[in-house]
């Protein structure tokens, strides 16, 4: 799925990171990653952004890795075994694995990151740990040790954690958190502790490490700099440093890319035309993790015709997405017909599933089905005389969305139906799409799909926000199908207790099926990720779920 | 003196209230909120969990009561903690200040390093193509927008000719005295947020020192024998100046404002660009951190600007 794409009339398609490959890596340098954030917090407990997630990826291995490629759990600090019932999962941390004060990486360390979790009052990751036995005691308080998860006494190293339940995502929910230094993190969760780790000074400076760099300064607003670690258990890094520059925009990382400022960035679409005329760089395309779709709300009481499958299927075949792409992200994305994408395990490809080319004269045949013909104005209306009004919201300030819903609405008036795009606040948006205001009839926004494949936050009935009974949740469309239920059920907590990829994927396409033919969203389009680095950077092959995981074999060519 | 201070701090201190008054009511009042904003996505993340997190931030209470333990702690100088940051706003306001104040005294010092001869050259050489040459520089420095003549500026010192860096305060890996590496990175910033005020007191000083020369004490003065560069510079330029000096005030407040573009364009890492991005994220207590400490500035530059304003000209009385 990787696409690597040179710029340079005098370079072939991949031709730097071959050559990092065969050549001999050089040691030292510098590598500049540019971000548009700064990070947050260098505390796993509390991150939530992708900018601490780097940084906090770098200095702590995480027990498992999840494929480049395609996100599948694979062994890294740990390997894991889970028990025939499919209840307790038993790591086993690597032996050569250390901490940067020469300690062993041990079990008690994983208790600690666990233990870390409940305590805090800010994480937002106790969902993740939700199913761990005894957890949610401890969380509340009214435990003090946690029964669900036991260090082996003969074999520091290893540690099972058993849950209540069987829960597919339950070994990627587990890799959320990094084992933590019990030397450093264990008196901040002690019997005694209330919720000190919110505000621990290591949260912002930490001194010890397990992951291939070590934590050297933040430098609050502009950069964060770490060396690397010589004693990482991996073996250290090839470049000594590694630099991630805040700059305030992608315009700015365009720039220190040109510049030679920035040694790898992440650039838009727009972007791409005019670097592909830079000769010093490397353009690396690779399909995003996740979507930008148009949701319908199938409940909306002024824009009644969503609630009409016909009609949503009409909204798929009147647009012509492969031109939409063109006009919004410059050809930079590939169609999408389901929720799981093409780079997941869980992307249907078993399945034959409907692409909606575009078809004026079938989108035009199914609204008239519906009940919808055109009124003397050209409108389309119902037998009550109802015309056809649809909003598409979307966040403003968020160019791509914005052009999307204006194009999107043109091509809809050409089907006769009254569209306006109507640009609102990212922060009003998210309120009205998770309380259920009833007054959004589309709405255009993403998912990111990092970690587990399972969508039952998204897509189960029992996430459909309830205004009357203030009942939250992400499924704005307000569409439901007991099959589609089931199948995602069994994707999660499987009654046969079967979680093998084989197992869930069929159940994925059964429910990618429902969704593809009812069409509670018209699925938009997955971006290319458009990942720049200098030609010197060597082995730099970023992928959909990981860009950093080979670190360590990255050299600077001098 | 003393007392017209104390008078100006305490006519400050209504000011102050009204502005966080306004600033909080702004930010709380506006649709949306922060907890789903940066929860919005997470997987299996419940309402027990929202619940907790509003408790945790103590959003959960009435406005007014959430008002009422802002000021409070903001009297201890307690800002509060980052919804995002979990970390005491004023403390990462003032950690970012510095880079602020840095830009924007560096700027303005080239408004009136540049402004200032530049009015009075185009005053002496009145009707000249040097006149000429200044005013049409003088309107091109209001009608250009920033940002723009920052991108413009970066495509030929930064990436065409390589002279000066593209963004940041300091290369990366060099030491932070390294003064000439900060020089240079200052440079194009401060040169684009000084653009309007070089243009305004160009266009200040012209017309002053073109009306101060035409005065009875100016002929005077050259009756009496001075020689010229003595009559403009020592008679002439201290009264062309009042209007410069008031136009002083709150010149800082102005630039630090300015530089919220300026910081954008050039990725330095200041508080307009902080708390912009933190008002999109609606994180109330970096916000509010924010519009005070800046606030506190503008109240600091007036008071400046009316004490040099009797510095300048003794006719007026503090009092």
């Amino acid at each position: 799925m990787l696409v690597a794409v040179s710029c340079s009339s005098s370079s072939t398609p991949g031709a730097s990171a071959s050559a990092g490959a065969t050549e001999t890596a050089q040691q030292g340098g510098r590598v500049i990653e540019a971000t548009t954030t700064d990070i947050s917090t260098i505390q796993p407990v509390l991150s939530n952004d992708t900018a601490s997630a780097r940084i906090i990826g770098l200095i702590y291995d995480s027990l498992l890795l999840q494929d480049p490629q395609n996100g599948e759990p694979k062994a890294r600090l740990a390997s894991y075994t889970q028990s025939s019932d499919g209840l307790t999962y038993t790591f086993e941390i690597n032996a050569k694995a250390n901490w940067s004060d020469g300690k062993p990486v041990v079990g008690d360390d994983v208790v600690t990151a666990i233990k870390a979790v409940g305590k805090s009052k800010k994480t937002v990751r106790k969902s993740n740990y939700q199913d761990v036995q005894g957890f949610k005691e401890y969380s509340a308080g009214t435990a003090t040790t946690l029964p669900g998860v036991k260090v082996d006494p003969a074999n520091p190293k290893k540690v099972s954690i058993t849950m209540t339940k069987v829960s597919c995502p339950a070994i990627l929910d587990l890799n959320t958190i990094q084992p933590l230094p019990t030397q450093v993190f264990g008196k901040y969760v002690t019997d005694a502790s209330k919720d000190e780790i919110d505000t621990a000074a290591e949260n912002t400076a930490p001194t010890v490490f397990s992951g291939p760099f070590k934590f050297t300064e933040w430098r609050k607003g502009d950069q964060v700099i770490l060396d690397k670690n010589p004693t990482y258990w991996q073996g250290a890094p090839n470049i000594d440093q590694y630099v991630y520059k805040v700059v305030a925009n992608s315009t700015a990382i365009t720039n220190g890319l040109k510049t030679g400022e920035i040694t790898f960035g992440t650039i838009q679409a727009k972007d791409l035309a005019d670097m592909q005329t830079v000769d010093t760089v490397k353009i690396t395309k690779y399909p995003a993790l996740g979507y930008t779709f148009i949701g319908w709300n199938t409940a909306s009481p002024t824009a009644i015709g969503l609630a009409d499958k016909r009609v949503r299927q009409a909204l798929a075949y009147g647009i012509d997405m492969d031109q939409v792409i063109k006009a919004v992200v410059f050809g930079e994305a590939v169609k999408n017909v389901s929720h799981h994408v093409t780079v997941q395990w869980a992307y249907p490809s078993g399945v034959q599933l409907e692409q909606y080319k575009y078809d004026k004269a079938k989108a035009l045949s199914l609204l008239k089905d519906a009940g919808w013909t055109p009124g003397s104005d050209g409108i389309l209306q119902n037998a009550a005389g109802k015309k056809f009004n649809l909003t598409i919201s979307t966040n403003s300030g968020n160019t791509e969305r914005e052009t999307l819903a204006t194009v999107a609405a043109e091509q809809y008036k050409q089907l006769g139906i009254n569209a306006k795009a109507a640009p609102e606040a990212f922060a009003g948006l998210v309120t009205k799409l998770t309380t259920g205001d009833s007054t959004l009839e589309a709405t255009i926004i993403g998912w990111s799909l990092g970690g587990d494949v399972d969508p039952y936050s998204i897509w189960h009935s029992s996430n459909i926000p309830d205004p009357a009974k203030k009942v939250e949740g992400f499924g704005f469309t307000y569409f439901k199908d007991p099959a589609m239920d089931k199948a995602i059920e069994e994707g999660r907590n499987p009654s046969n207790g079967d979680c093998s990829i084989a197992a869930r994927k069929k159940q994925y396409e059964t429910f990618n099926k429902i969704l593809n033919e009812n069409q509670p969203y018209n699925f938009g389009y997955e971006n290319n990720v458009l990942a720049v680095s200098q030609k010197t950077l060597q082995n730099f092959t970023p992928a959909p779920y990981q860009t950093v995981y080979n670190i360590q074999q990255w050299w600077i060519k001098k | 003196m003393r007392n017209f201070l104390i008078r100006r701090v305490l006519y400050a201190i209504p000011t102050l209230i009204g502005i966080s008054i306004i600033t909080f009511a702004i930010a709380r009042l506006a649709p949306g909120d922060p907890i789903r904003l940066f929860t919005f996505g997470i997987r299996d993340f419940t309402q027990e969990d929202y619940l907790r997190l509003l408790h945790a931030y103590g959003l959960d209470k009435p406005i007014p009561l959430q008002y009422v333990d802002w000021v409070t702690n903001a009297l201890r100088l307690n800002f509060g903690d980052s919804l995002i940051y979990h970390r005491e706003a004023g403390a990462m306001i003032l950690e970012r200040l510095p880079n602020t104040l840095q830009l924007a005294i560096t700027a303005l010092v080239l408004q009136l390093v540049i402004g200032v001869p530049l009015g009075v050259v185009a005053a002496l050489r009145r009707g000249t193509w040097v006149d000429g040459a200044i005013r049409v520089f003088g309107v091109a420095g209001h009608a250009i927008p920033a940002f723009w003549l920052g991108q413009i500026l970066i495509i030929l010192f930064a990436i065409s000719l390589r002279w000066l860096p593209s963004q940041g305060m300091l290369t990366v890996g060099k030491d932070q005295m390294d003064i000439l590496d900060r020089l240079k990175h200052i440079l194009l910033p401060a040169f684009v947020l000084a653009l309007v005020g070089i243009a305004n007191y160009s266009r200040i000083l012209r017309t002053e020192t073109l009306d101060v020369l035409g005065q009875d004490f100016i002929r005077t003065a050259h009756a009496k024998g001075l020689r010229p560069r003595v009559v403009v510079y020592v008679h002439a330029l201290r009264n062309s100046l009042i209007p410069v000096v008031t136009a002083l005030g709150g010149i800082l407040a102005t630039l630090v404002g300015g530089a919220l573009v300026i910081e954008q364009v050039f990725s330095w890492p200041g508080i307009g660009q902080f708390t912009f991005q933190a008002a999109i994220a609606k994180d109330y207590p970096i916000v509010q951190a924010g519009v005070m400490i800046a606030s506190i500035l503008l109240v600091v530059s007036y008071l400046l600007r009316d004490i040099t304003y009797a510095i300048v000209d003794p006719r007026i009385k503090v009092s």
